[in-house]
């Protein structure tokens, strides 16, 4: 049963998210960046349901399981589409925008595809399998698929702050997630550290996300190569 | 066409990668699983009920090689 640092942790999390939507909002730029929006608006509106189904049916019941896990897809697709309008901000100028979109699509079938294939093997529950199943996979391909960006924007030059900022962030946010996993399967005698630690990864993403709409300006421009060179 | 091509390609080369470092990750796991959105507090997993050892697969009784599936 989660406890007050629990709820603590996530209701820091949702305001950050609504944060994010605020300091958008004022800045101007939300429909600029209107999937990112919608993703952490989305991520509200989920938080406030599973809180409602946790008072009501308990932490450990079925109800709240499957609203968590199912809810999860959703939010993972969204931040999957908030990831593909990030490419197409740095491939604007390109004008590979359809190439962009194409891809996102067939990544976004061939990963249901794949995980599928894996849950025929389950007899019962196939449904529940597969949209945890496909909610994993999405997170690892969304993971990739950030570390490419962050190689695109390098070798395109991108130099733009603002986007940096949140490709960056988000890379970040995938990043410490796999990272806390693994090691909570190293150290499998920490598990009540590592219980306080994913939650508090959630919050990382909403506060830089935050940060660069309210504190970096739209026209602010950096090179990347600065970023990345090690100074001798 | 070959440039849609390429990004066929790209797509395959980002799937493979995905799932081979997802298998990297989760190889030596307990069956938990990554739940990244929000702050709410993860359920158990569905794929456990109770903290009790996994018994042996019920489709194994000895080491004899299994028999050709009896759907097909």
């Amino acid at each position: 049963m989660p406890g007050l640092l629990d709820y603590s942790i996530w209701v820091l999390c949702t305001l950050f998210e609504a944060g994010v939507v605020i300091c958008a909002a004022r800045r101007g730029v939300f429909r600029r960046y209107l999937a990112l929006n919608l993703y952490m608006l989305a991520s509200i509106l989920v938080s406030i349901i599973r809180l409602k189904i946790l008072l009501a049916y308990g932490f450990g019941s079925a109800e709240y399981m499957y609203c968590y896990y199912y809810s999860d897809l959703l939010l993972t697709i969204g931040l999957y589409c908030a990831l593909m309008t990030l490419y197409v901000h740095v491939f604007e100028d390109l004008g590979a925008e359809q190439y962009v979109r194409l891809g996102a699509v067939l990544l976004l079938l061939g990963t249901a595809g794949f995980s599928f294939a894996i849950v025929q093997q389950f007899s019962t529950k196939i449904l529940s399998h597969f949209v945890v199943e496909v909610s994993q996979n999405l997170y690892f391909v969304g993971l990739v698929l950030t570390y490419v960006l962050w190689g695109a924007i390098l070798k395109l030059r991108e130099t733009r702050t603002r986007l940096i900022q949140l490709v960056l962030a988000l890379g970040l946010y995938f990043s410490l997630f796999a990272a806390s996993y693994a090691l909570r399967n190293l150290y499998p005698g920490s598990r009540g550290v590592w219980d306080y630690v994913t939650p508090l990864s959630g919050c990382i993403l909403p506060l830089a996300w935050g940060y660069a709409f309210w504190q970096v300006p739209e026209e602010a421009r950096t090179v990347p190569a600065h970023l990345v060179a090690v100074p001798r | 066409m070959s440039r849609k091509l390429v990004v066929v390609v790209l797509v395959m080369l980002v799937l493979v990668g995905a799932m081979s470092l997802k298998t990297v990750v989760v190889a030596h796991g307990d069956g938990s699983v990554i739940m990244a959105n929000g702050g709410a507090p993860l359920p158990p997993s569905p794929w456990k009920n109770g903290g009790a050892p996994l018994p042996p697969s019920p489709w194994k009784n000895g080491g004899a090689p299994l028999p050709p599936s009896p759907w097909k």
